[in-house]
């Protein structure tokens, strides 16, 4: 009897919790798809006798959305790619190569993960505009203070893992220890390093602060500042912010269906380094 | 085959190499700059003052556009002009700047022809008289009686010799002083403070209940998973429009039912008082956050070996003891993780708020980060925003502190 109660409650919490989730992005979708006179009505408020269209988006496609969709694209892809390579070096050294200062270089990968990012920013923001970087993809480059902490420690625990055996036997055989990393190391890291890449990509797509100061330029904005910029100052198009919130999440939706289990593995294994 | 030798000997050194470089160039040499910001009377829209100066320096370049800009009046006003006084002025002012340039030429100006050059505070005094008297003379040509093109234009190029003159601006601890007494510092740090201690207290227990939960088998538990992914992995500014929609005061569905509820009185009450907005903002973290925090709790408990705990009923433990006694303790250094992210997190807690409030009713809703951006980038004062911010990096060295202390775990492994 009582086993039966708590396996209802279980499955009501359960329900709720799924409903709290997705109700936001349900309740958006369904005004995105509403005209903009209605979102002002009473009728904003009842799901039943609306009027839907795609009036929102046709508008939404006319403004600089998928140009900055195309830009947080690029920017992110480029910052994963020298990121991930980066941090793969760093934490297999760290992992499994000696040398001196690693307690040190470890305490300064962590410390920086977890300075506030406006510490970083009055002097990035100088030199780019001495450089003339601003409104560029230059922005890649900072975006490494961000990410590389979160991918190192991802990696230095999946390094970890890899049987040390593997490097002993190679190296016995006379092989580098570069050889030995590119050769043997990588090949079974693999998973891991698709785990700090998708991880990197997230951290870079959804970076805010970096973006709104150094891409100022309408036509080189991310796709995050560019959606903010949509709760204007004086009035807003709810139809319009709604259609650009559900495009904006759209790739976030599909890189999480498609890789939920590298993400959870992500989470886990960039903070727990055991 | 030496020098592969050498790089297999040195493979540490060489392999981290990359990431140390980036480390510095984005990160700590970033770092040390801000540092140095904070004790200068730094701003932007400035001229005299964009950059830090120790010592007194001339702008030569704006001080000779001065020049240039004063003759190319004067040239008018002698075709315009017609008595032989005025004309006599005229030159005179003429000779003063030919001689003004001259004094810049042989006692400032450098051999690279910098255009800001660094002086003897001396000979800035007297680069400063020489200005002062020809805007006197200006003033006294101008008030003869004759006929001139513009008076007021002369008069407004001629005052932007100030700003070639670049005074030290050097501020020594000026800018921290200037923390300690703003009371716009005082009211964002309480509020940060009192966003960050209930949002990550709520999130902590909910994350807790909702990780004990997805820790059972049950049928769709990936599901459940994978959903609790999405609210972590869209972007802040994105969450932060969506809640700001269902927050609106017209067809807010949220502030419509928390009006029904009878939480706030009318649905525009969500986020026009400040009271309100704090828990909007805060609901809104919590619906973010609260499923990473799970997740993070999760691979905590996984970890759990089972055996404890079927160990432990044999011997006829309750459910709570087995949580206060079993889970608890070994969740602790997940918790710690958890607990030490989220809080850093939370506390520079920048885009929800830039998007969803703005900072507003009133400024009331202002975290310490959206603080110091708008000083740094609206008011462009670089030197006071980036005080605040190293500010900030202290009260997290702060927190981390006494996270560590309080719940006694070590942070970078030192005991394995």
């Amino acid at each position: 009897m009582n086993n039966v109660k708590s396996s209802t409650l279980f499955k009501i919490i359960i329900v709720l919790y799924l409903f709290i989730i997705i109700f936001p992005f349900f309740w958006v979708t369904v005004t995105s798809f509403r005209p903009e006179a209605e979102i002002w009505s009473a009728n904003a408020l009842k799901l039943r006798g609306a009027t839907y269209t795609s009036a929102n988006y046709v508008n939404l496609f006319k403004t600089t959305i998928l140009n900055s969709l195309k830009n947080s694209l690029i920017i992110s892809t480029i910052t994963t790619v020298y990121v991930t390579m980066i941090a793969s070096l760093c934490a297999y050294s760290i992992a499994r190569l000696e040398f001196k200062f690693k307690k040190l270089l470890t305490v300064i990968i962590l410390a920086t993960s977890m300075f506030p990012q406006m510490i970083v920013i009055g002097p990035i923001y100088r030199v780019f505009v001495k450089l003339g970087w601003t409104n560029s993809y230059y922005i890649s480059l900072p975006y490494s203070m961000i990410t590389l902490p979160i991918a190192v420690f991802i990696l230095i625990t999946h390094f970890s893992q890899i049987p040390k055996e593997m490097e002993e036997s190679a190296i016995m055989d006379g092989s580098s220890k570069i050889n030995t990393f590119f050769k043997i190391i990588l090949p079974l890291a693999a998973p891991g390093i698709f785990t700090s890449a998708i991880m990197t990509f997230i951290g870079a797509w959804n970076e805010f602060l970096l973006s709104l100061t150094l891409n100022t330029n309408e036509a080189w904005r991310t796709a995050t500042v560019s959606i903010s910029f949509l709760r204007g100052q004086f009035e807003i198009f709810w139809g319009q912010v709604t259609a650009a919130t559900v495009v904006v999440t759209i790739p976030t939706l599909i890189i999480v269906i498609l890789f939920q289990r590298q993400i959870v593995s992500g989470i886990t294994s960039g903070a727990l380094k055991e | 085959m030496k020098f592969s030798k050498w790089v297999d000997k040195n493979a540490g050194y060489i392999l981290v190499l990359p990431a140390v470089i980036f480390i510095i160039l984005f990160s700590i040499a970033p770092i040390m700059g801000t540092l140095r910001y904070a004790f200068f009377d730094m701003q932007l829209n400035d001229q005299s003052r964009n950059d830090m100066y120790m010592k007194s320096n001339v702008n030569i370049a704006l001080n000779q556009e001065t020049i240039d800009y004063i003759n190319y009046y004067l040239d008018i006003d002698l075709d315009l002009v017609q008595k032989d006084a005025t004309i006599s002025k005229i030159d005179e002012i003429k000779m003063d700047l030919i001689e003004l340039e001259n004094f810049i030429a042989e006692e400032i100006a450098t051999a690279d022809l910098r255009g800001v050059v660094q002086v003897s505070e001396d000979k800035q005094n007297a680069l400063i008289g020489r200005q002062e008297l020809i805007i006197k003379k200006l003033e006294e040509l101008y008030q003869m009686e004759d006929e001139f093109y513009s008076p007021e234009d002369t008069m407004a190029v001629a005052s932007e010799f100030e700003t070639s003159i670049i005074k030290s601006n050097f501020s020594g601890g000026a800018n921290f002083a200037k923390i300690l007494t703003d009371t716009r510092v005082h009211s964002t740090l309480k509020f940060t403070l009192v966003f960050t201690i209930i949002s990550v207290f709520a999130e902590l227990i909910l994350g807790l209940a909702l990780a004990l939960i997805m820790n059972k088998p049950f049928k769709g538990r990936s599901l459940v998973r994978t959903f609790s992914l999405i609210p972590w992995a869209i972007p802040t500014s994105v969450a932060a429009l969506m809640w700001c929609y269902l927050y609106n005061g017209s067809s807010g569905i949220i502030s419509n039912i928390f009006t029904t509820l009878g939480f706030i009185p009318s649905p525009a009450a969500l986020l026009n008082s400040s009271k309100n907005a704090l828990w909007a903002i805060i609901i809104a973290d919590v619906w973010k956050t609260t499923p990473y925090m799970a997740l993070l709790l999760l691979g905590g408990l996984q970890v759990i070996p089972n055996s404890l705990y079927e160990s432990s009923a044999i011997e006829g433990a309750s459910k709570w003891q087995q949580f206060r006694y079993i889970t608890l303790p070994l969740l602790k250094p997940s918790i710690f993780v958890a607990l030490l992210f989220r809080t850093l997190d939370a506390f520079r807690v920048l885009d929800l708020i830039y998007v969803l409030t703005g900072g507003g009713p009133g400024g009331s809703t202002e975290s310490l980060s959206l603080y110091a951006y708008k000083v740094m980038f609206s008011q462009t004062r670089f030197g006071y925003g980036s005080a605040m911010v190293l500010v900030m990096a202290l009260v997290v060295g702060i927190i981390t502190f006494i996270y560590i202390k309080a719940l006694n775990v070590d942070l970078i492994g030192e005991k394995r």
